[in-house]
């Protein structure tokens, strides 16, 4: 059994890129979405992330602004 | 999930926070091989989400070999049972649909020609992601991520099969998916 790629289209950036973006736009231009668990959350998270678990996540998208770059980990 | 809901501009960071926290970058992944458009044909989605099925089941059934821990283990194993149930569900409902009635083989060996065409196997998506299979963590990480991806291909999906009868099918599927991710989440946070 081989995968295919299940992935809808999303630009993937590393993290000094990630970096780079997130100084370079105010917190009000971008949303950052942590969609990890709420464990890991309190461990570490970005400055500024938004906490959505991904279990989550498809019943609180009206919570986030689709027009809004959204840089997600 | 979000690529496909509207967000206009969607920014993965490769690795996750684990990047941040070892301030390693990890090289791009190009995963912009979307093979739903939302133009398909309700026949054409349903080979596609059977050939998910049968990764996803393929992927728990080594996840399920490798995981040392018996809760872990024991999830997986339940996890890799549901999903043949889903790929008889999308069987039967590829049929009912199909002006044709095929045999469960001509089905698979249609389904086996899509997802050769731009496949990877478990192994090869394991080292993409850099999943360390002895960390917990990492796999019930990278299996939540996949069964995302499966909940958002049957949420698209169901808006587009007309056949009520599918769109239920489609709709249980992906109540399904919605309750792994949850298992698995909770799964997550008891580690």
């Amino acid at each position: 059994m081989k995968w295919l790629h299940f992935f809808t289209p999303a630009k993937s950036i590393d993290f000094n890129e990630s970096q780079t973006y997130i100084s370079q736009h105010s917190g009000e231009d971008i949303t950052i979405l942590d969609v990890r668990q709420p464990s890991e959350y309190k461990q570490s998270h970005i400055p500024g992330a938004t906490l959505i678990p991904l279990p989550q996540l498809s019943d609180r998208l009206d919570e986030l602004d689709p027009d809004k770059p959204t840089l997600v980990y | 999930m979000l690529a496909g809901k509207g967000f206009r501009k969607v920014l993965n960071v490769s690795g996750g926070i684990k990047a941040w926290n070892a301030k390693t970058a990890i090289g791009p992944q190009d995963l912009g091989m979307d093979l739903f458009n939302g133009k398909e044909a309700p026949l054409d989605i349903l080979k596609v989400a059977y050939s998910l099925e049968q990764g996803l089941r393929d992927f728990y059934i080594t996840m399920e070999k490798q995981a040392s821990h018996k809760k872990v283990k024991d999830l997986f194993a339940k996890l890799s049972d549901i999903e043949v149930k889903h790929q008889m569900s999308i069987y039967v409902a590829y049929n009912d649909i199909s002006t044709k009635d095929v045999s469960k083989d001509e089905f698979e060996k249609m389904v086996e020609q899509k997802a050769l065409e731009g496949g990877l196997t478990t192994k090869e998506y394991l080292e993409l992601f850099g999943t360390n299979l002895n960390a917990e963590a990492d796999v019930i990480s990278l299996a939540m991520s996949i069964e995302a991806q499966a909940l958002d291909l049957y949420q698209r999906v169901s808006l587009n099969v007309e056949n009520l009868e599918s769109r239920q099918i489609i709709n249980k599927i992906a109540n399904e998916e919605k309750a792994h991710l949850a298992s698995l989440g909770k799964l997550m946070d008891s580690l």
